[in-house]
């Protein structure tokens, strides 16, 4: 029953001990109230809820064997009258019923719409569990929660007087522990029933259930009746098992609405209804008109629909929902991510009527994990803590070697150097400082056990004074800085690196680890594009990549002499001979702005998912400590929050004109 | 399998012939034939004639354009699947670049000639192939412009 105030948990201290031979008593109580009673009874081999008039109308001693596409009724062999759980029926048939006159409107001499007054029963309902409190409470939002509510409904709520049961039994395919709304009844109640060996422990949740419970024959517990009660909840508790993941499936089944299972669970799904006319939060209906023969009175009927006809999302121009995988997605994603969104809560409240009472023994929990599973978290390596992370300061590093890379690319070999820089990630960089020159950004071409390699293209005048360095000269490196590559993107996926130009060098790197964990990802492919043959950076690693087949290697040029054998065109060209399913792949890619544009363009064409594509992004760097805002786009700073960014992080920031 | 069949089904296998009707790839394979390339063998010669159109089955062709002063330039491969000669289907075209083979290269090659009288009187074939030259031609546009773009510099 709705009251004002919301009815408070019982405590112990009020607890009242009503033996079973004098459950009569209780319903006795609640029909002289002035209520019809309404509980469980035996129908059609099933136990529905219906007037009850007195206790041996109850199922006393039977029980119930549930599980996907099964319900049987057994005999317990004790006189326990609420040994089973929860039946076909619920009671939104009774605060919603399946069928319901709205509307009536009238032709004589004019146009007439009239509502019929709102005239409700006053019912008791008996052996309400608590999932289906759950339920009644997840209605209540959809119909009184918002702008726009059901009067209707909120007076067969006011008038229904709520006597709960403890669940002390369940079924296989009962899972409310997982949607946290049970087994115990924590609330929402006027009387709550706990049945024990020889009656019922009783607790009073509101002033209307204190009046009929004073009625009754009770007596203080004992402290081992007391117990017993509470045991009872425990063990089905524990009989529930381990609660199903159910935190964040709303989010992950929004990731997951092209999943090719909808396909394969709307191959079996038969689309009855039948879910959701047992489901107890269910609440779409349709209008259906009815009018006399002269047409005079017409009268609007509201009777519950379903999700699953064929018609329910259909217009006159076409259906938005013309597959069965769309309508099974919509059910799903409805009770399971989409309600969260509107109502504050899952549709769904664990009492698993959808799956006995499905004809093909659909069980809702097999295809949520099917479809939206748990995603282990991913241990994600944390970056170390950087040397010389303040303005000005600098850490020294020896060269050893150099090695012409290009005509205006050069490899610096880097040792004697701070721990820090050899714990560096893939994807990171350094601020290399030279006396007399602006300190400049450069990204770590390859990490060894004693050494770091940096690529520089003499572009401008530090650049052009490191690539003329000769060894044994020292050099000032701040860090390792920024973000790395996220290389447990692409776990149990195709790994897809794409490399423009000297974009290679902070891919070097990447490209060296997917091949030392090789076994972790489904294929590791690199697609690199370079101006000209003499343009590709890293020969030698790129021929020994050729030869090997941890790694598929493709290699174009912009334009070529007539020596070079190879691929002539644009990088893009190259994502051609992709044969992966696109949607499993993860991307990583570096270039020139342009060409990681078109390249972004081209495979979100060929359906990698945006948030699979990682880029990394150079800025105008002068610290790489986020304090001189020179690289500042849009909410980051390129140096300390990337340079490498997933694209979905990025959003509209990536390649926006002017930023 | 017979000679056609055997080119259809090569066909099959590039993204040139793919998605052609069958009944356009049959009539390709009847006015084709099946020719080999040995690396450094030219196929068109820049500024001549356009005699011949192709589908390169496998290997690799290399489109070749003189640079006074700097000689011949490869300015586009061609790869298995993608056409070569496109200008035969126009009359009296001539050949925009040199196609070298630069692999051991299998290709389709249809004599331009035939090629442009089976257009004119069999609707059907012109109505199938046309879009697809389009296609291809409109692939090389959008690489050019990217690779006018020079995006490596």
């Amino acid at each position: 029953m709705i009251s004002d105030s919301i009815p408070r948990p019982a405590s112990a201290a009020r607890q009242l001990f009503l033996a079973r031979s004098d459950f009569d008593a209780l319903i006795g109580a609640l029909r002289a109230s002035g209520r019809t009673v309404i509980g469980p009874t035996i129908r059609d081999g099933a136990i529905v809820y219906d007037e009850i008039e007195s206790a041996a109308m109850l199922p006393a001693g039977m029980g119930d064997e549930q599980s996907a596409g099964r319900y049987r009724l057994t005999d317990r062999g004790d006189g326990l009258l609420f040994g089973y759980t929860v039946g076909p029926t619920s009671w939104k048939r009774f605060t919603f019923p399946p069928q319901l006159n709205i509307a009536e409107a009238r032709r004589a001499g004019g146009v007439a719409f009239d509502q019929p007054p709102v005239e409700v029963p006053q019912l008791a309902f008996l052996g309400v569990r608590a999932c289906e409190i759950a339920a009644l409470a997840v209605q209540d939002r959809v119909f009184l929660g918002g702008q726009f509510t059901d009067e209707d409904f909120r007076a067969r709520r006011k008038a229904a007087l709520v006597v709960a049961v403890q669940c002390t039994t369940y079924s296989s395919t009962c899972f409310c522990s997982s949607m946290g709304t049970g087994p115990a009844v924590r609330g929402g109640y006027d009387i709550l029933l706990t049945e024990i060996e020889d009656g019922f422990v009783v607790q009073v949740g509101s002033p209307s259930g204190a009046a009929i419970v004073t009625q009754l024959p009770t007596r203080k517990p004992t402290h081992a009746e007391t117990g017993a009660a509470i045991d009872s909840v425990e063990a089905v508790r524990a009989g529930l098992g381990e609660p199903l993941p159910m935190a964040g499936v709303d989010e992950r089944l929004k990731q997951q609405l092209e999943n090719p299972h909808w396909g394969v669970v709307a191959d079996r799904c038969v689309e009855c209804g039948n879910c959701t006319m047992a489901c107890p939060t269910c609440f779409c209906t349709a209008s259906v008109e009815r009018s006399d023969m002269e047409g005079r009175l017409s009268v609007t009927e509201r009777v519950w629909d379903s999700c699953f006809d064929v018609n329910f999302a259909r217009v006159a121009g076409g259906d938005f929902r013309g597959r069965p995988r769309d309508r099974y997605r919509q059910w799903l994603t409805h009770k399971f991510s989409s309600w969260m969104d509107q109502f504050g809560s899952f549709g769904c409240v664990g009492c698993g009527r959808c799956i006995a009472w499905c004809p093909v023994a659909i069980d809702v929990r097999e295809e949520l994990e099917a479809i939206a599973p748990v995603v282990p978290p991913v241990e994600r390596p944390v970056a170390v803590e950087p040397a010389a992370a303040s303005p000005g300061a600098f850490s020294l590093a020896r060269l050893a070697s150099v090695k012409e890379e290009t005509v205006d690319t050069t490899t610096l070999t880097l040792m004697d150097l701070d721990p820090a820089f050899l714990a560096a990630r893939p994807g990171q960089f350094v601020m290399v400082a030279l006396p007399g020159f602006p300190t400049v950004p450069i990204s770590i071409s390859r990490i060894g056990t004693t050494s770091i390699e940096l690529s520089i293209r003499a572009v401008g005048a530090t650049s052009t004074a490191l690539t003329s360095l000769h060894p044994g000269s020292r050099l000032g490196l701040r860090g390792p800085l920024g973000t790395f590559w996220p290389i447990e993107d692409a776990y149990g996926r195709h790994a897809v690196v794409v490399a423009g130009g000297v974009g290679l060098a902070p891919l070097r790197g990447l490209v060296e680890a997917l091949i030392a964990s090789r076994d972790r990802f489904e294929s590791v492919t690199l697609y690199y594009g370079a101006r000209t043959p003499e343009d590709r950076l890293f020969r030698d690693d790129l021929a020994r990549w050729t030869t090997i087949k941890a790694i598929d290697v493709a290699v174009t040029v912009d334009r070529a002499g007539v020596d070079w054998k190879g691929r002539v065109g644009v990088v893009t060209a190259l994502f051609d001979m992709m044969t992966q399913d696109c949607s499993r792949v993860t991307a990583y890619v570096v270039g020139p702005e342009r060409m990681m544009q078109a390249s972004v363009q081209s495979l979100i064409a060929k359906g990698v998912p945006p948030d699979r594509i990682c880029v990394s992004m150079e800025r105008h760097m002068e610290c790489g400590i986020g304090l001189c805002g020179h690289c500042q786009t849009g909410r980051f700073f390129v140096c300390k929050d990337g340079p490498v960014f997933r694209l979905s992080e990025l959003g509209d920031l990536y390649v926006r004109e002017g930023l | 399998m017979d000679e056609n069949a055997s080119v259809i089904s090569m066909l099959d296998h590039t993204w040139f012939g793919s998605e052609l009707a069958p009944e356009t790839q049959e009539k390709l394979a009847s006015l084709g034939s099946i020719m080999s390339f040995r690396p450094e063998e030219v196929i068109l010669q820049e500024g001549e004639e356009s005699i011949e159109f192709g589908i390169l089955l496998s290997g690799r062709l290399a489109l070749r354009t003189l640079v006074p002063e700097r000689g011949p330039v490869t300015i586009l491969s061609v790869e298995p699947g993608d056409v070569f000669g496109w200008s035969a289907i126009l009359p009296e075209a001539t050949a925009h670049s040199t196609v070298v083979a630069t692999e051991p290269s299998k290709a389709l090659v249809i004599d331009g000639m035939t090629l442009r009288a089976a257009l004119k009187s069999d609707h059907g074939l012109a109505a199938g192939l046309y879009p697809r030259v389009l296609q291809a031609v409109a692939r090389r546009l959008r690489a050019t412009r990217l690779q006018l773009l020079d995006l490596f510099t």
